[in-house]
């Protein structure tokens, strides 16, 4: 009500001229009080010196106007940060070790917060993404191998004209056409696409149109859209290119229109692998063209369906709906089988398990800072008792408890923000780092950048940060009864001993959450050790993968397939430094492909409950040069073109022939009537989609069997007898003697597709690692100091010891027992929490439980022998103390 | 902080009154800082002593709100010294802290002297 704002603030940048003003006018009123006095026949210093007493103290009422012109706040602050630059530069040692740590923390947290900001908190950058749902299928009877399946073309129409919950549906498929006619021969991986998906996404292009509906249907569909990078790259990102026609697979397609740079689609793998594969970075789209009559209601789940969810309609609304729909087409279709389908928020479908990985590494990173906190804290605390002096003398003054308080906190986070800008630099350079090192797999990593939200976290966690090391010092020092602090002197300040709990309580916390960190890290580790120690069921080392395409204009007939692929082994036989060779249809890891069911002459199982196996096409040597051990029978060798003959994996021989001798049994692949094909040999189980999970069964058949392949693509695989990656030249020279115009997908060790198999989880191993020894160095660093400063503190009390006859190793034993006996208090609280906080940890795990005992006792030891270490320099030089020396010092 | 010695009544003025009384003297016209001071303890026949310590953060104060304005004039004696004089806010302002001064001055007579009525 008194003085509105902007009046004081006007008044604050006038103050100076104001004081001015107020001491003339108080000389005025002295020369005029003179005066009188003087007319009352005082002498002139009389008359003088009683005006003066008259008007009392006049900087004091300079002063109280002053105030009223100033914002206090403001003016207090200023005050407090130049003072709080002047003692942290009067102490460099420590202001540099508490910017350099605060800024490692902070860095480091603003890094992984770039991370969880792009990835998980803006996964899809759709109109209103958080309505998009995929939908999957469930068939009941498969969900003991398959829990969910993707969608597929004759269900999808369905939906889409009789589902009310959805605004709207559309799927997605992968695919992988030629490009020609733009340089070398190359082939491109794209998606098709329902003509609808990109109105769904709420996606505008570039250039030109989007698809039209009627492009959907097959013979319609030879119109393409380019994605903005593929038609900078190949297409010097020529304006002109819509309307032009671009030869796809021998075809020509018109380029109808561009995607926006901002333009980004996930990978078949985020939506639960699609039978087209869709890798990361599709290239171009094109409608799906295809005849949803030739595709059966209960086969080909080979698409992600996106559904965007009717405004007001709850998602279990629309699976209400979706399943009464499922039911009718299982009936309809009458293969005694059901249907039903869940839908999942496209959002989290993307980030999948990214989350919790990425969770948990915030939640380490945040604890490094926690650590970095309590340190500070700690050093802080050391340093309050000369503080505290200084403190008194202010109070004896007239400060104010608030005030001291105040001044304290802003030090700290005058720390914090040094730290902090210093942080958010190192942020910028650590991101560049850790972009490159994450795995691919993470959904939109190429766009992590710090941007407005991220530098805003820096700040809130560097005032935070300030905050919460500042506090416990500050209200300690709030606390502090001057009259004691002057009285006692500048020397001997004896710690009492709530403050030396308190350290002691900060050191059992700091040792706490180390060991925690470091339980999670090793329990990270181990699980990473025991999934490369599992047996794939092939030996990874020295052997080369290359994969190649067939262009289709000029391979039409599978038989000229087959000789190309015979002539390059050939060739690649007798290469120097080849042990062995072979082609097979696709390469372990790399997910499933052609699954049909395995069915035995003389029974008839309803369609889909019909055991199924991954079927895979292989030439002779292929199982040599992958290493993968022959069990029963004999490999696939020359003579077993045209033959119907094939090789089991074990697994499939233990369910189909179970206690019998599986050679010589004969089987239908799949649907097919008239083939049958005799088991000649039973192989190893090989890891077919990942590490961590277990084999899919297997069927082998030669290349050139009689049974449909489009034998399209295929990949060599080498043995080499020298390190693999050299024979990379030669291996693509054979290849291209033979067709020169076949293009090679990719060139990569067997050894490097394994490593890149578990690049997530040695990502997040690698940096909970990282924190957890940075948790453990920065937390032996603290008992270090805090020992070291009780043995500077206490040298008169050792010297006396001595003096009486204590030995060097009682003194040693003493100061390692007080020492530790925190220590052992914040493991024993680690321990705990690492248990309690292991169902968490659960779903990141692999061949090891949450309460390893190795992993507990390993970290134990390390925890134990680094404080160990931390309290043991200090004490030594404790028991060099000269109790002479140590008496005579005060 | 009141200074020791003062007379009796002067730790006792209430709040703003300080502010009454000087809006009260410059009704006569302008006058700077000492005649004020002089004007008050002369008209409250000396029980009033005004303390310097107080009376120019109150003249800033009432200065800053804008209840008077001030400007450099020659004293009688042909020393220079700070006028001030009331501006038209400070003359409602009067009024009105006046009119409530008296209700106040009332309500306490009321309550000191109930027996009587």
């Amino acid at each position: 009500m008194e003085f509105d704002f902007l009046r004081r603030f006007r008044r604050f940048f006038r103050r100076r001229y104001w004081d001015e003003e107020r001491k003339r006018e108080l000389e005025a009123y002295l020369e005029i009080e003179t005066d009188e006095n003087l007319a009352r026949s005082m002498s002139p210093e009389e008359a003088r010196f009683a005006a003066t007493r008259k008007l009392g103290n006049t900087t004091r009422i300079r002063e109280e106007i002053y105030n009223m012109n100033s914002l206090g706040w403001l003016e207090s602050l200023w005050q407090d940060l130049r003072y709080g630059l002047r003692v942290l530069a009067r102490s460099p040692g420590f202001t540099v070790v508490a910017v350099l740590t605060l800024a490692l923390g902070i860095g480091a947290n603003t890094a992984i917060f770039s991370m969880i900001n792009s990835v998980l908190l803006r996964p899809l950058a759709y109109r209103e993404a958080q309505q998009l749902y995929l939908v999957r299928e469930i068939v009941p009877e498969l969900s003991q191998t398959y829990p969910t399946l993707p969608a597929n073309l004759p269900n999808f129409r369905v939906w889409q004209s009789e589902c009310h919950s959805f605004d709207e549906v559309a799927i997605v498929g992968g695919s992988a056409m030629t490009l020609t006619g733009y340089g070398e021969a190359e082939e491109i991986s794209g998606g098709m696409a329902s003509s609808n998906l990109f109105h769904l996404l709420g996606v505008v292009p570039e250039l030109g149109r989007t698809f039209l509906p009627e492009e959907d249907t097959p013979g319609k569909d030879h119109v393409i859209m380019l994605t903005d990078a593929f038609w900078r790259d190949r297409f010097r990102g020529d304006p002109g290119i819509v309307g032009r026609t671009v030869a796809f697979n021998g075809t020509p397609f018109q380029v109808v229109g561009v995607l926006p740079a901002s333009f980004r689609f996930p990978r078949g793998a985020q939506f639960g692998g699609l039978g087209g594969g869709l890798p990361s970075g599709a290239q171009y789209f094109k409608p799906l063209g295809l005849d949803p009559k030739q595709f059966s209601p209960l086969g080909e789940f080979d698409f992600a369906a996106i559904a965007r969810l009717r405004p007001g309609t709850s998602a279990g609304q629309a699976l209400a709906e979706l399943d009464v729909i499922q039911a009718r087409i299982a009936k309809e279709a009458n293969q005694g089988v059901g249907l039903r389908a869940v839908i999942i928020p496209l959002e989290g479908a993307v980030v999948g398990t990214a989350r919790r990985g990425l969770l948990l590494l915030l939640v380490g990173v945040g604890a490094v800072l926690l650590i970095i906190c309590t340190n500070l804290a700690n050093l802080l605390l050391a340093r309050l008792p000369a503080r505290a002096r200084e403190a008194g003398i202010r109070t004896a003054l007239g400060a104010s408890c608030g005030r001291l308080v105040r001044q304290l906190l802003t030090e700290s986070a005058l720390l914090a923000s040094l730290g902090g800008i210093l942080g958010v630099g190192l942020a910028h350079f650590g991101l560049q780092w850790l972009v490159a090192a994450a795995p691919a797999d993470l959904p939109r990593l190429d766009e992590v950048h710090l941007d407005g939200r991220v530098l805003a976290f820096a700040a809130l966690t560097s005032l935070i940060t300030g905050i919460v090391f500042g506090a416990l010092p500050a209200w300690r020092i709030s606390r502090a009864d001057p009259q004691q602090t002057l009285k006692a002197g500048a020397v001997t300040i004896t710690e009492d001993r709530s403050a030396r709990r308190l350290r002691e309580s900060l050191i059992g916390f700091e040792v706490g959450v180390g060991t925690l960190l470091l339980i999670v890290a090793g329990l990270l580790t181990t699980s990473m050790v025991r999934l490369l120690g599992v047996d794939k069921g092939f030996s990874a080392e020295h052997v080369l993968a290359v994969d190649v395409s067939l262009p289709p204009w000029s391979y039409t007939k599978l038989a000229q397939k087959e000789e190309f692929y015979e002539n390059v082994l050939e060739r690649v036989r007798v290469l120097p430094g080849v042990k062995a060779a072979g082609w097979i249809s696709r390469l372990p890891l790399q997910g499933q492909e052609k699954v049909d069911g395995i069915n035995l002459p003389g029974q008839s199982v309803p369609g889909l409950q019909v055991p199924v196996a991954n079927y895979r096409y292989v030439s002779p040597g292929y199982f040599q040069a992958m290493g993968i051990r022959l069990i029963q029978g004999r490999l696939l060798e020359a003579k077993d073109r045209d033959l119907d003959v094939a090789l089991v994996s074990e697994s499939v021989a233990k369910k189909m022939w179970p206690g019998e001798n599986p050679l010589g049994k004969q089987f239908r692949p799949g649907d097919d009537e008239r083939s049958r094909v005799r088991v000649v040999g039973v192989v190893a189980d090989v890891r077919m989609v990942a590490l961590e999970e277990p084999p899919f069964m297997m069927v082998y058949l030669p290349v050139g069997s009689p049974r449909p392949w489009s034998g399209s693509y295929s990949s060599l695989v080498v043995r080499a007898a020298v390190a693999p990656e050299t024979l990379g030249p030669t291996v693509r020279g054979a290849i291209r003697s033979v067709d020169s115009g076949v293009p090679i997908r990719h060139q990569r060790t067997m050894a490097d597709i394994v490593s890149d198999s578990v690049a997530v989880r040695r990502f997040q191993m690698g940096l909970a690692s990282l924190f957890a020894v940075f948790a453990l160095l920065l937390a032996a660093l603290g008992i270090y100091g805090v020992v070291a400063y009780s043995v500077a503190r206490r040298r008169q009390e050792l010297g006396l010891r001595m003096a009486l006859g204590a030995r060097a190793s009682d003194l040693r034993n003493l100061v390692l027992r007080q020492g530790l006996s925190p220590v052992v208090a914040g493991w024993a609280a680690g321990v705990l929490a690492a248990l309690a906080a292991g169902r968490l940890m659960r779903g990141l795990l692999f061949g090891v439980t949450a309460d390893d005992p190795l992993t507990f006792a390993a970290v134990t030891l390390v925890v134990l022998a680094t404080a160990a270490l931390a309290c043991y320099l200090p004490a030594s030089r404790a028991t060099r103390v000269d109790p002479m020396v140590a008496l005579r010092y005060e | 902080m009141p200074k020791k010695g003062s007379p009796p009544l002067e730790g006792e003025l209430l709040q703003g009154t300080l502010d009454l009384l000087i809006l009260q003297t410059l009704v006569l016209g302008p006058a700077h800082g000492h005649t004020i001071a002089y004007a008050i303890e002369h008209r409250s026949e000396e029980v009033l002593q005004v303390e310097h310590g107080s009376l120019y953060p109150a003249l800033h104060r009432l200065e800053d709100r804008g209840w008077i304005s001030s400007s450099w004039g020659t004293s009688e004696n042909n020393r220079r010294a700070r006028y001030y004089q009331l501006t038209p806010t400070g003359r409602k302002q009067l009024a009105q802290q006046t009119s409530r001064w008296e209700e106040l001055v009332r309500a306490i007579d009321r309550v000191l002297r109930p027996a009587e009525e």
